[in-house]
């Protein structure tokens, strides 16, 4: 299946959903005046449903959207990716977004190009191939996003429904109770319970961080740190990462000027707001690629924050974005922890 | 005078027991160290990471925080959210190519003046070993 049937299929869902009332607006990318113009927007009319858009550029994260402009009282449905959903996801956990009130359309995602290249509107990725103005070519890797490449969820198994792209026709995955309304009515006919996710994902994505990760690893302390301080040097303190974060959702934030911690006007600002955000961030990081794709400096934040996430998420077992019920590591006590003596977590 | 390096510590001691144990190491005459510089917190659990970075990034050679053992704390569950904290910000330290023994987390009840002139003579030998923090200056 191609980009455009994709997009056809995923617009009849929609318009089905709105027509038959299930939800008062959906959140997705639409294509504006022309294929460079791709834009989010909330829908309400379901004869602007034909104006969604799949596409390999990401330019936000629309949980991160929602949070911030969703009206907290209508039933949303969000046409997300894997990173999206589990934004949504993490969000609710920290009552930003109201879960009962969103359905999540998940697309089938193998990766976004970089947003600097400026193919990244032009072409779709689809697995090993992407698609250019109808023509089917082998994938360049290098054009993914970093964050993508090391990217363990390209079927969004958390979001209510999941359509794979792989298939033809379509298939559907009903992931949750609210999917099987959103099945019967849009009328398709889907296999129950969620998919099993591909050993082979997993352990390519694991492949591809230990890569990723290994030239960091090797290093001694003090390389580390120089080059990190080198990176951070070249901040310009502009906000991007943290506006762009799904995860960084405080009204109130240490950053600002006037939390004193951080001095208006100081650049490159204190290393203290690199450490700040890591720390905030990095137990419940997505691995989105947001905050890296914002920022002016290409800084490379994301394996930053991937990187530190990964050695937190095997001491705490916490895996962000799949269960709401679980909540995040540095606010929650286990079972065993409360019987257990000494300074260390194993 | 003599040019060993004499790192500074700070210490964040919790009000119900750290404190209190530090107070009876000072009243039992116990001999330790003299660079440790003590802020006292109502709870380790009042322990900001941003502290201990700030406290890093001002100059500081190493970061003791103190607080009750486990299952003794006066706020019932602090202490325990302080260990996640802790392990998290070593755990970001040793990413960023900080050595993550620069923090040290240490239970020290009311009662153990000697265990607290012992933590704070082991931690200075460790701080003196891992000489002048790097990030001072930065």
């Amino acid at each position: 299946m191609g980009r455009s049937e994709y997009s056809e299929k995923i617009q009849h869902i929609v318009s089905a959903m709105l027509r038959s009332g299930l939800v008062d607006e959906v959140l997705a990318f639409v294509q504006g005046l022309d294929e460079y113009d791709i834009v989010p927007a909330f829908i309400a009319d379901e004869r602007d449903a034909e104006k969604i858009v799949v596409t390999s550029y990401n330019p936000l994260s629309l949980a991160k959207l929602l949070a911030e402009y969703g009206d907290k009282d209508k039933k949303i449905a969000v046409v997300v990716r894997s990173c999206d959903a589990r934004g949504i996801i993490e969000l609710a956990k920290r009552n930003q977004i109201n879960r009962d009130n969103i359905y999540m359309i998940g697309l089938e995602c193998h990766g976004v190009a970089k947003p600097s290249d400026k193919r990244a509107k032009e072409l779709y990725i689809l697995g090993s191939e992407i698609e250019a103005s109808g023509e089917r070519t082998a994938l360049d890797e290098t054009l993914l996003a970093p964050n993508c490449r090391r990217c363990e969820y390209p079927l969004p198994t958390m979001a209510d429904i999941s359509c794979g792209i792989d298939r033809e026709p379509m298939s559907i995955t009903v992931n949750t109770e609210k999917g099987r309304e959103i099945v019967s009515a849009a009328k398709l006919s889907a296999d129950e319970g969620g998919e099993i996710e591909s050993a082979a994902t997993k352990e390519r994505a694991t492949r591809r961080q230990e890569e990723d990760f290994a030239e960091m690893r090797g290093m001694s302390a003090e390389d580390r740190l120089n080059y990190w301080l080198r990176q951070f040097d070249k901040c310009i303190k502009c906000y991007g990462c943290r506006n762009a974060c799904p995860i960084c959702y405080c009204k109130d934030c240490y950053l600002d000027a006037d939390r004193i911690l951080i001095k208006a006007g100081k650049l490159p600002p204190e290393k203290l707001f690199h450490l700040v955000r890591l720390i905030h961030v990095a137990d419940s990081c997505l691995n989105c690629g947001q905050c890296e794709a914002a920022c002016p400096m290409q800084i490379p934040i994301s394996k930053l924050y991937h990187m530190l996430h990964k050695e937190l998420s095997a001491i705490f077992h916490y895996e962000p974005g799949i269960d709401i019920a679980v909540l995040p590591p540095l606010g929650t006590i286990s079972e065993e922890e409360l019987k257990a003596g000494g300074v260390e977590l194993a | 005078m003599n040019n060993e390096f004499e790192p500074k510590i700070l210490g964040f001691l919790c009000n119900w027991c750290s404190y209190a144990g530090a107070d009876l190491a000072g009243v039992s005459r116990l001999q330790y160290p003299p660079n440790i510089r003590v802020i006292r917190v109502m709870c380790s659990a009042r322990v900001n990471p941003v502290f201990i970075f700030k406290a890093l990034l001002g100059g500081v050679d190493g970061v003791l925080i103190s607080g009750c053992h486990p299952g003794d704390c006066h706020y019932m569950k602090g202490n325990y959210y302080t260990r996640r904290r802790i392990t998290a910000v070593k755990k970001l330290l040793d990413t960023v190519g900080i050595e993550p023994d620069r923090v040290r987390l240490e239970w020290v009840s009311a009662s153990e003046g000697i265990r607290f002139a012992d933590t704070v003579r082991d931690f200075t030998e460790t701080i003196k070993k891992l000489g002048p923090n790097p990030l001072k200056g930065v």
